[in-house]
């Protein structure tokens, strides 16, 4: 073959593939790696700088409090490394159009990284004389990022991007970068591709507390979400130790507000988040551990701890002497010196009481993420009353979707915990093989 | 390595920047400053610093967390209630 055709077969290659996968959180990542390996040629579709979705962000995970980067860096380094499957990073699918040949042709956006991909070694000197900070949304604004960036120390791809709104357009990181691969000049990229089959692992969206405002998130600096307590918790920490965002002192006392956005019609998820209760009951665990003088009071309406191990693990957590309240909060008030006042009635009394605690984390649900439905063209993806994606064959297909060629995994139909993810996204995996080889 | 043309000339002649990106990376300039001159006479806990600079508390941490981070100063010990950290200055 000679170096024309082979540029050609390569071009070939990058646009025709026999899987599309949307998101490469752990379910897309899963499912990827599963078609690569029996020899299907994937194309795994993120719209962050970074595959690993919202698990490579967590610090450990139950039952088994073990280190979530542990679990996920391998996993999402193999994909990444995988010679079946192609990545695209801050891309996003515009379009999805079936063909005559029930071939699904694609349009996808990649935005630019003003950084040449291949040239980036990761050494962060761009980092170090950028002189602009922004919020670093990667530690859910509990600190700062510049504006030219890694995501994270874990992220892959470990290469800098530029967050241009947030440039200054001074040039100090293009003047330091040994390996010269800053370039201002990339633009958007439109790219088209087929596939024989989508698989839509677009996971979910965390609930917002700010709307509810008895909470005083976003008014009161030691009201936080779990998520951000899940960062303090991480090794890749945003602070020297679990600590107050209001003045930086050690918390004593902490909250948790379980079924913050869940099972809840006024904020219109009516729906149990199925983990909260959980990665709660973990984070209690991990702050016994953190600060051992601490006292973990943890509000909830009942305990779900369904899976293998976890009502054992919940018991554990009260024999280490977390103070589980059955009680529902009614309101959230700040004193001068950031202590919050939790006013709630205790379900078993029937009582309204008022108890102070230094710190209160939001057990935040979680919520649909239906955007990708838009996409598709001349037909509709189908979604349940919750907006998560409809399974019309639930219990003998699971990963099956309303329309022929298209399947789902994770927690894009709707909520689950980690193992749950896996295994959704092996059946979506096995039931795309069996519809590639019907296809052949 | 073959050395390229600056792209940043180029980009400049088609994007302005935002008078917020301005005015935020002098307020970061500027607490950045007030902290670390704060902290060359020795350690101290963020509401020691923020009486002395007269920043708020909360963008006391904000900022110190962001020079902890972008490694400007580092922990040097716990106050005797085990409430408050002390940061210094790191020797570079």
């Amino acid at each position: 073959m000679t170096d024309n055709q082979n540029a050609a077969a390569t071009c070939l290659d990058e646009t025709q593939f026999d899987v599309m996968v949307i998101g490469a959180g752990i379910a897309g990542a899963e499912s990827a790696l599963k078609l690569g390996d029996m020899g299907y040629k994937v194309l795994l579709v993120e719209k962050e700088p970074s595959i690993g979705g919202k698990m490579i962000l967590l610090s450990k995970v139950f039952p088994t409090l073990d280190c979530a980067a542990c679990i996920t860096t391998p996993k999402v380094s193999e994909t990444a490394r995988h010679p079946n499957i192609t990545i695209h990073t801050l891309t996003e699918v515009d379009t999805i159009q079936r063909n005559a040949d029930r071939h699904f042709s694609v349009q996808l956006t990649k935005k630019p990284r003003y950084v040449v991909e291949k040239d980036c070694t990761g050494c962060q000197e761009c980092e170090n004389v950028c002189p602009v900070i922004t919020k670093d949304q990667f530690q859910f604004d509990l600190t700062a990022r510049k504006a030219v960036y890694i995501p994270f120390n874990i992220a892959n791809p470990r290469i800098a991007l530029i967050d241009i709104e947030n440039c200054m357009l001074c040039g100090a990181c293009e003047k330091a970068c040994p390996s010269n691969c800053i370039d201002f000049t990339q633009k958007e990229q439109q790219l088209q591709i087929t596939a024989k089959s989508v698989i839509v692992a677009t996971g979910f969206k965390l609930f917002d507390p700010i709307s509810i405002e008895r909470y005083g998130y976003g008014r009161y600096k030691n009201v936080i979400t779990s998520m951000q307590m899940e960062r303090e918790l991480a090794p890749t920490r945003p602070y020297n130790n679990v600590l107050r965002p209001s003045d930086g002192k050690i918390p004593d006392k902490i909250a948790y507000v379980f079924c913050t956005g869940s099972r809840d019609h006024t904020v219109g998820n009516p729906i149990c988040s199925q983990v909260c209760c959980m990665y709660s009951t973990k984070q209690a665990q991990l702050l016994m551990g953190a600060l051992p003088m601490a006292d973990i009071s943890l509000y909830y309406i009942n305990i779900r701890a369904f899976g293998k191990g976890y009502n054992e693990f919940y018991l554990q957590a009260k024999d280490m002497g977390a103070n589980y309240v059955k009680g529902k909060i009614g309101k959230i008030t700040e004193k001068e010196n950031g202590n919050l006042i939790l006013r709630f009635e205790d379900i078993l009394t029937g009582k309204v009481t008022e108890k102070e605690h230094d710190m209160v984390v939001l057990s935040v649900g979680l919520l649909a993420n239906p955007a990708i439905t838009q996409v598709f063209k001349g037909e509709k993806l189908e979604l349940d009353p919750i907006n998560y994606i409809q399974q019309p064959n639930m219990l003998q297909s699971p990963a099956q979707t309303s329309l022929e060629g298209v399947f789902v995994a994770g927690t894009a139909t709707g909520p689950m915990d980690i193992p749950d993810t896996i295994m959704s996204a092996g059946a979506a995996a096995t039931e795309t093989s069996s519809y590639l080889k019907r296809l052949s | 390595m073959e050395k390229k043309e600056k792209t940043i000339d180029i980009i400049k002649q088609e994007r302005k920047v935002s008078p917020q990106v301005l005015e935020d990376r002098k307020t970061y300039s500027r607490n950045r400053k007030a902290i670390m001159e704060v902290l060359k006479a020795g350690p101290k806990s963020i509401p020691q610093v923020a009486a002395e600079t007269q920043l708020s508390l909360p963008d006391t941490t904000y900022f110190m967390m962001a020079l902890f981070k972008f490694g400007d100063v580092q922990v040097n010990s716990l106050d005797d209630m085990d409430e408050y950290y002390f940061y210094e200055l790191k020797k570079k």
